[in-house]
């Protein structure tokens, strides 16, 4: 069902979402329908997930994010290979993330 | 690292909301894209013609409403309610709601779903709007179109209004309740509720209009329920007497008793939300029309209008006697359509009491059983 995230792989924002920071806050907000359980919702991610998100830039894959967030967390690699793939996981079966072409 | 990332909020239960307006960050603005309409309603407080080619060409235009919304989106905006005038006549509407979309906003629509078509429904489908309100005035030919002065509108309301009802939007309803219309207000009610589940609302307080037009104003006035009229209509319906009653309970608004004892602005225009005219104009709140009170944003920009003149206007005051004896010390207060934008459309002043207000508040005040609390007594 396209949920799967892959170290291999590189993601970057949908464009089906727009992301704001109001008062040091990311808040994504769903401009298309289908997005999120209900269409009254606005989404926040909290410290650990716009860490994550910030990196997700369609250039670095999910491998290359897990080492870049080791060096700057205290966390183990495994602690933050599944915080890294839960999100990832979290935010595609959501549709607010899109998984690059790899040609 | 391990706690969930991501939380979903309903609009209703979003904190940030609170953190706003305790911030002074203007989260809400209102986006009157025209004051033309299809319509010729005879209580409208802001209606010209369709084809008035002077009053479109004082309308912003595509380019200056994207300047407008990029920069209400860096103050902080996060919701934007698309008026008018009657929106959807603008022939760019939908570049205008794309981009509020695109901007992440949160769109709201007033409208009076006539000239709602397919292709409005088919980009709403894809984009939708947080909710669309629509105002309705009767429910039979007659009535509806006694008030909209348009033969043929009503047909044209039901089949707009259908079209978004069938395409599963959140559609609110609002019904003006008047002289032309009161004969119907429990069809119309009933009419509402059995089409929305979402929200429905009645309004029995007609504005003046906003540029104070004379004849215009006549017939609003003469449009107008009596005190006793609006408060047995609002008996008859227990949530709003309830909500009345929460109202009444709060005695006056907090912080009232706390603010020096002149000051005008003691409601909530420009702590959290604003409003820009047609024509450019930035106001505190959609009503506040004293030329104190609006700031041309052709000749400057929406950050100084927020950050400099809003604290101007909010900090004027009055020294007239009667408004410090009577509006500004009333019990009444909460149950009162009163404030200085409604003062001023009424009587060319700030401070100056409105004896219809005051009056309504006095007869809902004796209906909530509240009379005795009511000091000082009437003013008239």
């Amino acid at each position: 069902m396209g949920v799967k995230a892959e170290l291999g792989a590189t993601y970057l924002p949908s464009e089906d979402i727009v992301v704001r920071e109001i008062e040091g806050e990311l808040i994504i907000v769903p401009i298309v329908s289908g997005i999120g359980d209900m269409e009254d919702e606005l989404f926040t991610l909290n410290e650990t997930g716009r860490a994550i998100w910030e990196k997700l830039d369609g250039r670095k894959t999910l491998g290359d994010i897990i080492g870049d967030l080791s060096s700057e967390y205290e966390a183990s690699p495994g602690e933050i290979e599944r915080d890294v793939i839960g999100l990832a996981e979290e935010l595609l079966k959501r549709k607010m993330l899109v998984a690059l072409r790899k040609d | 690292m391990s706690e969930p990332f991501i939380s979903s909020a309903s609009l209703h239960d979003f904190s940030l909301w609170k953190r706003m307006e305790l911030k002074r960050l203007p989260f809400l603005f209102d986006l009157e894209i025209t004051a033309r309409c299809n319509l010729n309603c005879r209580h409208c407080y802001i209606n010209l013609p369709a084809g008035d080619k002077a009053a479109e060409k004082k309308e912003l235009s595509l380019e200056e409403v994207r300047e407008i919304v990029d920069e209400a989106v860096s103050l902080g905006a996060l919701w934007c309610i698309v008026t008018g005038g009657e929106p959807l006549l603008r022939d760019d509407f939908l570049d205008i709601y794309f981009y509020l979309k695109k901007k992440g906003l949160l769109v709201t629509i007033f409208t009076n779903a006539t000239l709602v078509n397919a292709e409005h429904i088919r980009v709403f489908k894809r984009f939708p709007p947080r909710d669309i309100e629509v105002s309705v005035y009767g429910t039979s030919a007659g009535t509806y179109e006694k008030i909209t002065r348009r033969p043929g509108s009503f047909a044209a309301f039901r089949r707009g209004f259908e079209l978004l009802l069938k395409s599963g939007f959140n559609v609110r309803l609002k019904a003006m309740t008047m002289r032309s219309n009161v004969h119907e207000h429990h069809e119309i009610a009933r009419f509402c509720r059995q089409r929305t589940h979402d929200f429905y609302r009645f309004d029995p307080f007609l504005h003046l209009r906003y540029d104070r037009d004379p004849e215009r104003n006549r017939e609003i006035r003469s449009e107008r329920l009596t005190p006793q009229e609006i408060v047995s209509l609002e008996q008859s319906d227990p949530e709003r007497f309830q909500a009345l009653q929460e109202k009444c309970d709060k005695s006056v608004m907090p912080e009232s008793s706390s603010a020096e004892i002149g000051q005008l602005f003691l409601c909530g225009a420009g702590k959290a939300s604003y409003s820009i005219s047609y024509d450019a104009m930035f106001r505190l709140c959609a009503s506040l029309w004293h030329p104190d009170c609006v700031y041309d944003l052709r000749q400057g920009d929406l950050t100084d209008a927020w950050r400099h003149f809003v604290q101007r206007v909010r900090g004027m005051s009055s020294q007239r006697e009667e408004y410090l004896r009577s509006c500004r010390v009333c019990d009444l207060m909460n149950l009162c359509m009163w404030c200085p934008a409604h003062a001023y459309l009424e009587t060319g002043q700030l401070d100056a009491p409105v004896e219809y207000f005051c009056q309504v508040a006095h007869a809902r005040a004796q209906a909530l059983g509240a009379a005795e609390r009511s000091s000082p007594s009437p003013r008239h």
